[in-house]
């Protein structure tokens, strides 16, 4: 237990040492503090980030006050610390607090993880070895709290199958309320700790690894996957919220004090993709698509913006674009909150519905930059992934871009994608190249000044559940080359070229299908100093190469390795809606440069309305 | 156009927020309470607000100041109220004047701050810090070192005494030490209290195990009287 002479510590003489004590403070307009009394669960909502990257997601703030919105629940927020902090607090015996009543975690109920990207993982562990807490399930105590986990990356469980207690697979705003009832009936009852994770397997969407047991084959594939006993489901499906009409929303959200990374009101229009692209995981998993209404979508904003003091909402979705009454939705935003300066801005707009109309709309109260995402350079590979845009659409959207004065367009492509030549990574360069040309043909006293077009290139990760999960990923030595011929091939004053580091990139490949054998080597790896793996300048390759060796586990079996479409994969007993045979029938479509249309006019058959009793695609 | 000065506190709570992120948060308090504040002209319009001097990260104030600009009159108390009911824990506005069409702003006319400050000093031996007070205060230059920001944080000796008008030691109670100081701060000459406190502790060969301090006025100094800078009229 924490007592206040620490927190007075902690508060006096850490925090002036480090960097950003803002990180650490809480405080913030809108965060939820409780009296202890009442509470029965107190629950630790852990972002395995920074804080000014954990605030600026949606899924935690909207989680966080649902779980406050119950009497007897008190959620707090737990960040990853700074290296610099973390060594403050190592050296002084400082465990980890929560940022509300700045309590150590340790006596919580739950310390639950949210799994935005696999190169988070060390920091899990060291989050839960900062909070005094065993790093592997088993070694957890009766009284010691559950470690809970969902998120994207919770669709494939297993690379953390021994360090997470019960994983929630999909959308949480009814799961988890009905986790926190079966843990009130659980602690009533006295019974043992093994006992709840029995009794939480038998909620739909609830996965607890280690009630299940795994057996491999002599070539190290899987052979399969068990359950211990007879109740406990042989597939765990994901859970989804039918309708987002009267599903949860926030009506207030925490306003932080230091700059975030998104510092906004995110607005979620619709959950889900029809689009089908096939390298995108969000774009299968998040499934079926699921539009708010716009009356709501207004009340909502309404609310946001008079409890926080914000100017600016974004509208969040994967293809905002997509919105079926987008037009509709930005002109109601704006003619209400044009004269108290709210600013809009929409991610992710299609190229090939990009409307003139709609951005002369958004940008009356502040212009920002645009971005698209061709993805790939050629025409051939973008069918081969499915993006049903052409270099038409992107000349001709950019094009009245620069037209209505936008002087400023980041452009996002992906090398090492499936199929890939030289010549498709010379398309990249050459579409870059059009898209310069293009703003020239813009009259001079027209054209706004100084153009700035930034190419984006990430390294191609393979993940579960999509079309490309039986495909090998790209050495690194292969990707350099690319990014060499492509840095060649774009030596020009106004183009900027980005990348991610292709040995993260290997290291995200190998986790992201990753199996129960990789657990050990994620905790090697931490404890050989590796953490903030996302932040290339914590990225540590050759400790990570010492965990893979000293583990006996080869990381190229998971990156490189073309799996055989009959392979029982590590995910194959986690029930995302999508079917197998769909993922493969997309999969062989692609190695022919096939498309498949957008489902929202005719249904193409992914599975997902089988998913819920009664259906949930029109 | 309507201007007003609001005095403010900075507490505890908020003693790790910067300068940037205090502004930001004013900007929202402000819509959060729908104050009708002015917008400045220009591609991206930003509300008209103009802050003190600034705090360094860790101190408390009890006296802040920020001009703002209305597009429309507000009653100040009115304004006191509605400001103070959207704010977040540790900031309340103590008072509110109205200024002039024309005014010079709380940035530019600040020109002296009193602090207190209570340093953490273990078996503290009260006759011999008076003393060493005594010593240190008496010495014709006290050197101390700035690092410079805008120079690579390069290291520079500068003399502090000038800009100590008053420092005096009010005696120790459980550890903690109490010292006051009225200093020079502003455009012209600045100085910060830690930078004091640090020239202080090197002085007497202590190490102090905490220092906190609190800015307890800010003054505008007028025919060589300090006044504060809700009393201050042009
Ligand atoms: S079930 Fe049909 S309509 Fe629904 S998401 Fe899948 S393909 Fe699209």
């Amino acid at each position: 237990m924490i007592n206040d002479n620490i927190k007075e510590f902690i508060y006096e003489d850490i925090l002036p040492k480090v960097e950003k004590p803002g990180r650490y403070v809480g405080n913030e307009w809108n965060s939820v503090h409780k009296s202890l009394e009442g509470i029965d669960i107190r629950f630790a909502f852990c972002f395995p980030d920074v804080y000014e990257v954990g605030m600026s997601h949606l899924g935690i703030k909207i989680l966080y006050h649902l779980l406050n919105d119950q009497k007897d629940i008190y959620c707090e927020r737990v960040f990853t610390p700074w290296p610099d902090m973390e060594k403050e607090m190592r050296e002084n015996n400082v465990k980890l607090f929560a940022l509300e009543s700045r309590d150590y975690i340790d006596s919580f109920d739950f310390i639950g993880f949210t799994l935005q990207y696999e190169m988070s993982y060390t920091n899990i562990i060291n989050m839960l070895d900062l909070a005094g807490v065993p790093v592997r399930a088993q070694d957890r105590k009766e009284g010691q709290p559950f470690v809970i986990a969902g998120g994207p990356c919770a669709y494939n469980p297993e690379p953390l199958a021994g360090v997470i207690d019960l994983f929630a697979l999909g959308e949480g705003e009814e799961l988890l309320l009905e986790i926190m009832e079966t843990y009130k009936t659980w602690k009533a009852s006295g019974k043992s700790r093994q006992e709840f994770l029995r009794m939480a397997a038998g909620i739909k969407g609830v996965y607890v690894p280690s009630l299940y047991h795994v057996e491999y084959n002599e070539d190290n594939t899987i052979s399969k996957v068990t359950p211990l006993y007879e109740d406990v489901p042989k597939k765990v499906k994901k859970r989804v919220v039918k309708s987002l009409e009267n599903s949860y929303f926030p009506d207030k959200i925490i306003v932080p004090y230091i700059e975030v990374v998104h510092d906004r009101i995110m607005l979620e229009i619709f959950r889900g993709c029809t689009r089908g692209c096939r390298f995108c995981q969000a774009g299968m998993v998040y499934r079926p698509i699921r539009e708010r209404e716009i009356d709501e979508l207004v009340e909502i904003a309404d609310k946001l913006l008079a409890s926080s003091g914000y100017e600016e909402i974004s509208l969040s979705s994967l293809s905002t674009s997509d919105y079926s009454r987008l037009q509709e939705l930005v002109e109601k935003l704006m003619s209400k909150y044009e004269s108290k300066r709210v600013a809009l801005s929409l991610p992710s707009l299609r190229i090939d519905s990009f409307s003139l109309k709609l951005i002369e709309e958004v940008q009356k109260v502040r212009k920002s930059g645009l971005t698209f995402a061709p993805e790939a350079g050629t025409q051939r590979l973008r069918d081969v992934i499915n993006k049903g845009v052409t270099e038409e659409d992107l000349i001709k959207s950019v094009g009245d871009a620069f037209e209505t004065g936008y002087n400023s367009i980041k452009l996002y492509f992906m090398i090492g994608l499936p199929t890939e030549t030289l010549e498709d990574v010379q398309g990249i360069a050459d579409l870059a190249c059009k898209v310069l040309d293009r703003y020239f043909e813009v009259p001079k006293e027209r054209r706004p000044k100084g153009l700035n077009v930034n190419v984006a290139a990430s390294s191609f990760v393979p993940k579960a559940f999509t079309p490309f999960q039986w495909e090998p990923q790209d050495r690194p030595e292969t990707l350099v080359e690319k990014q060499k011929q492509l840095r060649a091939a774009l030596k020009k004053k106004q183009v900027k070229v980005n990348w991610h580091e292709p040995y993260v990139s290997y290291m995200e490949a190998v986790f992201a299908r990753g199996d129960r054998r990789v657990n050990e080597v994620l905790i090697k790896a931490w404890e050989l100093g590796c953490k903030f793996d996302g932040w290339d300048e914590h990225f540590k390759f050759d400790k990570w190469m010492e965990a893979f060796e000293q583990c006996g586990v080869d990381p190229e079996f998971y990156a490189y390795r073309r799996r055989d479409l009959d392979e029982t994969l590590p995910w194959d007993h986690i029930d995302v809606g999508i079917t197998k045979k769909f993922l493969k029938s997309e999969y062989k479509k692609s190695l022919k440069a096939e498309l498949t249309r957008d489902c929202r006019t005719v249904c193409t058959g992914c599975g997902i309305n089988l998913l819920e009793e009664g259906g949930v695609c029109k | 156009m309507i201007n007003v000065r609001l005095k403010f506190t900075k507490g505890s709570e908020v003693k790790y927020i910067s300068h940037l992120d205090l502004m930001r948060t004013f900007m929202r308090v402000v819509r959060r309470a729908e104050v009708p504040i002015a917008y400045s002209g220009g591609f991206n319009p930003h509300p008209e607000m103009s802050f003190g001097a600034p705090l360094s990260l860790g101190v408390i104030s009890l006296a802040e100041y920020v001009d703002i600009n209305l597009a429309q009159e507000v009653p100040l108390s009115e304004l006191v109220d509605k400001l103070n009911q959207y704010m977040p824990m540790g900031i309340k506005v103590l008072g509110a004047i109205k200024l002039p069409e024309k005014f010079k702003s709380a940035m530019a006319l600040i020109t002296h701050a009193k602090y207190s400050i209570k340093a953490y000093i273990d078996d503290a031996d009260t006759k011999e810090l008076k003393e060493k007070l005594n010593s240190f205060i008496n010495q014709e230059q006290i050197l101390a070192q700035k690092k410079q920001p805008k120079k690579n944080f390069q290291i520079k000796e500068v003399d502090i005494r000038p800009m100590i008008l008053e420092m005096n030691f009010d005696g120790c109670q459980d550890g903690i030490c109490i010292f006051s100081c009225l200093l020079h701060s502003g455009s012209k000459a600045n100085l910060k209290p830690e930078m004091l406190m640090q020239a202080f502790s090197d002085y007497v060969g202590l190490n102090f195990n905490r220092t906190t301090i609190t800015r307890e006025e800010v003054f505008v100094e007028q025919d060589g009287k300090l006044i504060d800078l809700l009393q201050y009229r042009d």
